[in-house]
């Protein structure tokens, strides 16, 4: 693995109350690769992505973002550094429409104007079509995102991302529920992205999808990290698979 | 008959104008704020205060009250808009009451409860506005540009930076929103508009007192508000004409004691508070809406079938 | 010696205040509704109070249990009527929220039509002070507010936890499927908790009508104490809030000291907002961040 690191993660800790959440965490993610979280439920996957967008506070660790530290700045500014997450919820702008939820992205100034004017405007406008087509939204445009199918929100919600300009994005279970014909769009689309240099972090169950999609897994169990490599040298350890299949077959 | 509709013009516009900026944050930025009243009394002193002492020119009266009133607004956003949003209802629920304990005991600015007497007629550009029709013009033309300014705020990219927060506030903030700043902006802006309607409101009565700005006012232009339909452009504009010709209408009703004609209003809202939530949460604008959305749905799916 | 009499002072209305807002603490605690018709609440109790006893000329036993049983209606039939509803099909923040303001415009209004908008009160000998020092004086019913206050507190909080609908009710706050896990259902929970919140302003309400009085705007004040001494104390936190609300008693009541009383609920306003900047998450609140 010789990829650049963009985001290391140095003895990260989170407890609530006795719960260790997040226990003792050191790993990094590297440039241009997929990097899959794997573990059982309540292994502390949504945790760690909310401890690195600035969500949580950690109790203990750091986060660095190409060697500055991440720690105490507020999530808008850590998104603002190049770092897009989705939710497992997907938390959509339910009762804005398909258009306006990507182009709200785009738009990072909080003042009254945007910057630049009626050109930037424009080149707003044709990366909004750009990606209405990518994830086959363009003619659900004027819909509000409440009243979209399950798949829909989905692809919706991978939009957002897609128009932010982050280097990074952390997925939160992106594929689950997805059937046949969406799944392998949304593959492709994550391909293609990755093959442009972005950096992807997933949390997945499915391991037919973490086999297929990850040039890289960390396993988590209990807060912990158990392991961290490899697709097939992870998923052959006979120990992790007993956590992960024992917890799964309860 | 026409002296009586050009006074309910003026005073629906002015309402109008306060509904209107209420649903600014209610509806679109999703903060529930229990001080619009404070906000229009601060507004309406202020201008009581500049016309009295200093000039009668309507827009330098105006331009105070809004920036007094607007950094009033922004003292109780800024600390209570950093928390959850039930900090917001009850820190601006204090406010409403503090201010009226202000407009009360502040003798030498507000007359305590008697009120301020004997306001000026505004000019404007050193022409005077006299007579009830002027008024209900100038009335309107604030209206009209309170109107413009929500209706192009609502459109712009601020617009949908407040919906999106109001519809997710973490995915805001993951989509690199700032979310308190953008929200107590909002509350700067739909406070100091108020303060418009306020200084219209001193004018037009040349006389105010505390009971026009206590939390039974905030508690009603909330009604408007809500009534109409929060989150819509139209609503509120509804809500406040409804509410406003209810009185009117009451009082044609023989059988009811003309003293407890105020608290039977009162009541009438808060009943049509509770049975709206209890069966049309989106108000009357959102019900009809919603029927439309329906109707537009099916014609998509009409025209897919021809398709 | 001024200093002690608004300190003694101060501890009655803070009795008071604690208790109502743990009521209010309760209910927004466990069911995570914003009862603002909580101040609602007890204006009924005080007005039904006032009525049985004056007007009717009834026991004060009997105007305790007639408010008692009016309080208690009130409760589970908000629940019930509007609440249940609302939460059946969305019961977002906001609408709970607007219903409950209805509420509590319709109490008031109604209040103000039955009884007049002016100050009643109930005579009693009760509230007449005894000098115990110099210049210094202490009325029976302080004793009375101090002990109603500790035992209803320690009383609510034996039910919570010794009792097995106590437990299910304080971790209806933390989480409804646990609940609904123990074969409890939450709705009935929420009525429960409803209708101990507005029990537990029934002693205030009749001592603010046996001393300082009643109007139908009194509701709004006590709305305000309730939740201010709850986000002071810390959301979630019952002892927090009852903690809150003796301070603002205090607090208000010291004001005097050199303010006139008008300017009473303003300090309630002013301790409100020190909290929001300095402390968001009160004594004992920790969440606070959305």
């Amino acid at each position: 693995m010789t990829e650049k690191i963009l985001l290391e993660i140095r003895g990260l800790s989170m407890r609530f109350g006795g719960l260790r959440a997040v226990d003792d965490v050191t790993m990094d993610l590297r440039a241009g690769i997929v990097t899959a979280l794997v573990g059982p439920n309540g292994a502390g996957k949504t945790t760690l992505f909310n401890l690195i967008t600035g969500h949580l506070a950690p109790t203990e660790g750091d986060v660095t973002w190409r060697g500055a530290s991440l720690l105490g700045k507020p999530s808008w500014m850590i998104a603002r550094n190049g770092i897009a997450r989705s939710f497992q919820d997907l938390r959509l702008f339910t009762h804005m429409t398909v258009e306006e939820n990507i182009l709200t992205v785009m738009e990072r100034s909080s003042w009254l104007w945007q910057p630049g004017g009626s050109s930037r405007r424009h080149a707003q406008r044709a990366k909004v079509e750009e990606i209405l087509d990518a994830v086959g939204l363009a003619d659900k445009r004027e819909v509000r995102a409440i009243d979209l199918a399950y798949a829909e929100r989905k692809f919706l919600s991978l939009a957002r991302i897609m128009a932010t300009d982050a280097e990074v994005w952390l997925l939160d279970e992106p594929a689950s529920g997805l059937d046949r014909g969406s799944y392998e769009r949304f593959c492709a689309l994550l391909r293609a992205h990755v093959d442009r240099g972005i950096t992807v972090c997933l949390i997945e169950h499915n391991l037919d999808i973490v086999i297929s999609l990850s040039d890289r897994i960390a396993f988590l169990d209990q807060g912990r990290l158990l392991a961290d490599g490899e697709p097939q040298s992870v998923l052959n350890d006979p120990h992790l698979s007993s956590i992960y299949f024992g917890e799964r077959a309860a | 008959m026409l002296a009586y509709l050009v006074n309910l013009t003026t005073l629906v516009a002015i309402n109008v104008i306060l509904a209107v900026t209420l649903n600014f944050v209610i509806g679109y930025a999703g903060i529930f704020s229990l001080a619009h009243a404070a906000f229009f009394g601060i507004g309406a002193y202020a201008a009581a205060y500049v016309a009295m002492h200093f000039t009668t020119d309507f827009l330098a009266c105006v331009a105070v009250a809004m920036v007094l009133t607007g950094l009033v607004s922004l003292a109780l956003a800024m600390p209570a808009l950093r928390v959850r949003g039930e900090y917001f209802v009850a820190a601006s629920l204090g406010l409403q009451i503090l201010a009226v304990t202000v407009f009360t005991e502040w003798k030498s600015v507000t007359g305590g409860i008697g009120g301020v007497v004997g306001i000026p007629s505004p000019t404007i550009f050193g022409r005077p506005i006299v007579g009830t029709t002027a008024f209900m013009v100038l009335a309107l033309v604030c209206l009209a540009i309170t109107l413009a300014i929500i209706a192009a705020l609502v459109r712009s990219a601020f617009g949908r930076n407040l919906k999106a927060i109001r519809d997710s506030e973490s995915a805001a903030g993951a989509f690199g929103k700032q979310v308190a700043l953008i929200k107590t902006f909002s509350v700067v802006i739909s406070s100091s508009l108020a303060a418009v309607a306020g200084a219209l409101y001193a004018f037009y009565l040349s006389f105010i007192n505390v009971e026009s700005f206590t939390l039974d006012t905030s508690v009603l232009i909330m009604a408007m508000v809500i009534i109409g339909g929060a989150g819509t452009l139209a609503g509120p504009i509804i809500g406040a004409v409804l509410l406003l010709v209810l009185p009117s209408a009451l009082s044609y009703l023989w059988f009811l004691p003309p003293t407890e004609i105020g608290s039977i209003q009162q009541i009438l809202y808060g009943l049509a508070l509770v049975l709206l939530m209890i069966f049309y949460p989106g108000g009357l604008a959102g019900a009809l809406t919603r029927g439309a959305g329906k109707d537009r749905q099916g014609d998509r799916e009409a025209g897919a079938v021809k398709a | 010696m001024l200093l002690l009499q608004l300190l003694i002072n101060g501890l009655q209305v803070g009795a008071i205040y604690a208790l109502t807002a743990v009521g209010f603490s309760l209910v927004f605690g466990s069911t995570k509704i914003f009862h603002v018709a909580h101040g609602a609440a007890f204006t009924i109790a005080g007005y039904i109070f006032y009525m049985l006893t004056v007007k009717a000329g009834a026991h004060w036993l009997v105007g305790l249990a007639g408010s008692t049983v009016a309080v208690l209606a009130f409760g589970v039939l908000i629940d019930r009527l509007v609440y249940a509803p609302i939460e059946r099909h969305e019961g977002s923040f906001f609408t709970v929220f607007v219903a409950s303001l209805g509420v509590a415009t319709i109490v008031q209004n109604l209040i103000g039509t039955m009884f007049g908008r002016g100050f009643v009160s109930v005579s009693t000998p009760l509230s007449k002070g005894v000098e115990v020092v110099q210049g210094v004086y202490v009325s029976p019913l302080v004793g009375i507010s101090v002990v109603c206050g500790i035992g209803c507190f320690l009383a609510l909080h034996l039910f919570l936890t010794r009792t097995h609908v106590g437990m299910a009710l304080r971790a209806l706050g933390e989480n409804r499927d646990l609940v609904r896990a123990y074969g409890l259902n939450p709705r009935n929970l929420s009525t429960l908790a409803l209708a101990l919140g507005s029990l537990l302003v029934v002693p205030g309400a009749v001592i603010a009508a046996a001393s300082s009085g009643l109007n139908p705007a009194i509701g709004a004040h006590v709305m305000l104490i309730s939740i201010a001494a709850t986000i002071v104390g810390g959301v979630g936190s019952l002892v927090g809030a009852a903690c809150g609300g003796l301070l603002l008693g205090m607090a208000e009541n010291l004001a005097h000291w050199g303010l006139a009383s008008q300017w009473s609920e303003a300090i309630t306003f002013v301790v409100l907002l020190l909290f929001i900047i300095f402390r968001p998450a009160g004594f004992f609140g920790s969440a606070i961040k959305t």
